[in-house]
């Protein structure tokens, strides 16, 4: 790897200190048997088809003064900031073109992984989760109502716990819609894990993990399936699956994504609403405290005049 | 046309020797050297520049600091932005909208004191070339040492083992300070001490400007 | 209107408000903003802090990486700082490798945390030419909105003083390295450094001091980024840099080291009380 001369580097060879920790290297089947306890509860205390979304979501616009519209999604650790900007026009583009285009990137926070230490430049995996944002949220987005612009939507991933594609698409429908970007519905997402028989919706960063981790016995079903919804539209804008699965097992998660997804809904509409009603509430103080002064003004200017008057 | 004026009278500066039209092809070229430290400057300009770059109201300064090693870090990058906004004080860059001024930087020697050396060595060029400035400016840079004393311009050796460096920049004009940058810990008391002498020292600087300009102009 | 205003006059707007000795956001010239700090809010990272000053938002996240030392210096471990502007946080930054600005911001900071020597690089050697720790040091801007080299060194410090280092055991004969990282000790910090940013604006009559510039005031003062930073670090200066700007004068010089001597006073009492919050939420 070149050197970077825009940062500062640390020495070439050093290594995370939990190479040499005790617990390092463990087996597949051990992973395993500490993800589910005998009740078949997970490790944070959820059931299998249990999202984070019921208790542990948190979210918020406003939050980048500087950005158009912005939005923090928690869930439980996972955490996720977007913030939208103006329309600018499309840079280096030669050709009109009639739909407007996203600009969308996601970046993982240096600390933001229990595993590795994330590279300040942009790799493999956060390009791709850069695509399939993108291609998530364009079916959502009036394109049309600005041609020749271009959105940029930046989403940065604080502390990842898994489900952060899912996270991010949320985020950034948040974010849209704080920037007043015409719509036509709300995009929600949701993803789970798929280890052999069993389903992890919304999964951990250790269930993903798992997830993707390949087991030695050949065709099992394992992998993480991410969908992207427009519930109210009944339309899948997105649909990201990796590993193997047979057919039945897809059609079956699918039920189960839509359900969830629908589910997030309610909570992003609340947000979206307080956000409008706390807008409306400070106009109407401002003008208020407007027609305060004004009439200050006119009693002072009702004084002069009389003072004028009498000479 | 190599001119020399030894300036150390009260204060003990480095002897400072310098040459303008040093390089042919550019607007405005100087090689200064302050004791054993010795830099090159060139400016071009006011010249074209892409429209991305272009402001306005004023012209566009580029400054490009080029080490003798060649490989560029972050810490050139910050020399760079001290240069470029020091110069950008002292031109009257509202003269020449829509344009960009090139100044470029090669370090030869470095023997202490390299980046004043380049601001002063910068503030020459920028007069032989003729573009329009507002005021001069003069760099000074001092050390604290072991025990506490202020040390002007201090040799190499000093350097290392210096409890502080500072660097101050000071206008022809007012005589107030432009850029100041410190190396180091010090005390409040120090760094007024410190300003006081560089201030002071600064004028010799001054002195030294004025006797090159006017021993060029006879000879152009 | 006054957005109208303020787009069509920005100077004479700026202007107007200064000459009534207010600035446009109603602070007075040396007021600053509210600081809000949370510490050890990520798990992901060793450390963390998250700081708020005013709108300008700062998250530092310090991982720890084992690596054999400089040949040069082999008593000594690394402290590497980085600071990440990216493009969410200000309309004015485009993605892609950092700018320069964000370049010479990166090298303040990590500059002043050098210049004030808090950390003992002896401290982070485990075994002198074998072994010593890295501390990998990422501030993350979120927000941009001015004097982001105080708010990164705020998130810094707090992020230092709770991080704790897991014990090494380091076999001489077998290069055999075992980590415990349910044994931790508290790293060592010598002093508090502080920065106190200033904005420095010309009135035909005077110059201005204006402490803890927003994002606006920066720009208006020509300039990217803040025209004066003043370090302080227990009664002692480490670093005072000035770059552009309109001309300072001495008694504006010793208003500013005043303010910053009191600003100390108060970061100091932050830290602190965010840091006890934690230890008791914790416990």
């Amino acid at each position: 790897m070149p050197l970077d001369y825009r940062r500062f580097n640390g020495p070439d060879d050093s290594v995370s200190y939990k190479r040499f920790t005790d617990n390092y290297l463990k087996s597949y089947d051990e992973l395993y048997e500490e993800l589910i306890d005998k009740n078949s509860r997970r490790k944070d205390g959820r059931k299998l088809d249990e999202a984070r979304s019921m208790c542990m979501f948190f979210a918020r616009t406003d939050l980048i003064s500087q950005a158009k519209g912005s939005a923090y999604i928690e869930l439980k650790k996972t955490k996720v900031v977007c913030s939208v900007f103006d329309p600018r026009e499309i840079p280096h583009q030669n050709e009109f073109s009639q739909l407007g285009q996203l600009y969308c990137e996601v970046k993982f926070a240096p600390f933001s992984c229990v595993r590795q230490r994330r590279p300040h430049a942009p790799d493999a995996e956060e390009r791709a989760l850069s695509v399939a944002l993108r291609q998530a949220l364009e079916p959502a987005v009036c394109r049309h109502l600005f041609p020749n612009y271009q959105v940029d939507v930046f989403v940065y991933i604080l502390e990842h716990d898994g489900a952060c594609l899912a996270a991010a698409i949320n985020a950034a429908g948040l974010a849209l819609a704080n920037a007043s970007v015409p719509m036509y519905d709300i995009i929600t997402a949701c993803s789970l894990a798929i280890i052999g028989e069993k389903v992890f919706v919304d999964p951990t960063e250790a269930e993903e993990h798992l997830a993707i981790m390949s087991p030695d016995t050949e065709g099992t079903n394992h992998g993480i399936i991410t969908m992207s919804m427009m519930s109210e539209l009944k339309q899948v804008s997105d649909f990201m699956q990796i590993g193997s699965m047979d057919v039945q097992c897809v059609t079956k998660v699918m039920e189960i994504l839509e359900k969830e997804c629908e589910t997030i809904v309610p909570n992003i509409q609340k947000v979206l609403v307080l956000n409008v009603v706390q807008c409306f509430n400070q106009r109407k103080q401002l003008e208020a405290e407007a027609k305060e002064r004004e009439a200050a003004l006119n009693a002072k200017m009702e004084e002069w005049k009389k003072i004028l008057n009498a000479g | 046309m190599g001119m020399e004026k030894n300036v150390s009278k009260d204060f003990k500066l480095k002897p400072m020797k310098c040459e303008l039209n040093f390089l042919s092809k550019s607007d405005g070229s100087t090689i200064l050297s302050q004791g054993d430290t010795v830099a090159v400057v060139s400016v071009n300009g006011p010249l074209d520049i892409k429209s991305t770059s272009q402001s306005i109201e004023k012209s566009t300064l580029e400054v490009l600091y080029c080490t003798k090693g060649g490989k560029p870090s972050v810490a050139d990058r910050y020399k760079e932005n001290v240069i470029r906004q020091t110069c950008e004080t002292a031109i009257l860059g509202s003269l020449y909208p829509r344009t960009g001024i090139t100044v470029t930087i090669q370090e030869l020697e470095d023997y202490g004191g390299l980046l004043s050396c380049c601001l002063n060595c910068t503030c020459l060029a920028l007069l032989n070339s003729g573009v329009s400035m507002r005021c001069v400016y003069a760099a000074v840079t001092c050390a604290v040492d072991e025990s506490g004393d202020i040390v002007l311009e201090p040799p190499k050796h000093q350097l290392q083992t210096a409890r502080a460096v500072m660097t101050f920049v000071y206008d022809s004009r007012e005589k107030s300070l432009v850029t100041s940058f410190t190396e180091g810990m010090f005390s409040e008391d120090t760094y007024k001490e410190a300003l006081a002498r560089c201030h002071a020292a600064s004028d010799l600087i001054f002195s030294f400007y004025r006797d090159i300009v006017s021993k060029y102009a006879n000879v152009i | 209107m006054a957005e109208i205003y303020k787009l069509i006059h920005p100077l004479k707007y700026f202007t107007d408000y200064i000459s009534r000795e207010v600035r446009p956001d109603g602070r007075k010239f040396d007021e600053q903003r509210n600081i809000k700090l949370n510490v050890n809010s990520l798990k992901t990272a060793e450390a963390s802090a998250v700081v708020k000053c005013g709108n300008t938002t700062v998250v530092c996240g310090i991982q720890l990486e084992l690596a054999t030392p400089k040949a040069e210096e082999p008593d000594l471990g690394y402290l590497v700082t980085n600071l990440e502007l990216p493009a969410l946080c200000s309309p004015k930054y485009r993605p892609g490798p950092p700018s320069d600005h964000a370049q010479v911001t990166n090298y303040l900071v990590s500059d002043i945390i050098t210049n004030s020597k808090c950390i003992n690089l002896k401290d982070l050697c485990i075994v002198p030419d074998k072994l010593a720790w890295v501390l990998y040091c990422d501030i993350v801007c979120l927000d941009n909105d001015g004097s982001l080299v105080d708010a990164c060194i705020i998130a810094l410090m707090a992020s230092l003083k709770t991080l704790c280092l897991p014990s090494v055991t380091y076999d001489n004969d077998t290069e055999d390295i075992k980590v415990n990282a349910d044994i931790r000790t508290p790293l060592k910090v010598h002093g508090l450094p502080v920065a106190t940013s200033f904005a420095v604006y010309k009135l035909p009559d005077r110059n201005i001091l204006l402490t803890d510039p927003s994002a606006y005031e920066e720009e208006m003062c020509g300039g990217i980024g803040a025209n004066f930073i003043v370090c302080s670090n227990e009664g002692l200066l480490c670093g005072t840099q000035k770059f552009g700007g309109s001309n300072l004068l001495s008694d504006s010089q010793e208003e500013s080291l005043k303010i910053s001597r009191d600003r100390t006073n108060v970061v100091k009492k932050v830290i602190e009380t965010s840091i006890k919050n934690d230890n008791e939420f914790v416990s």
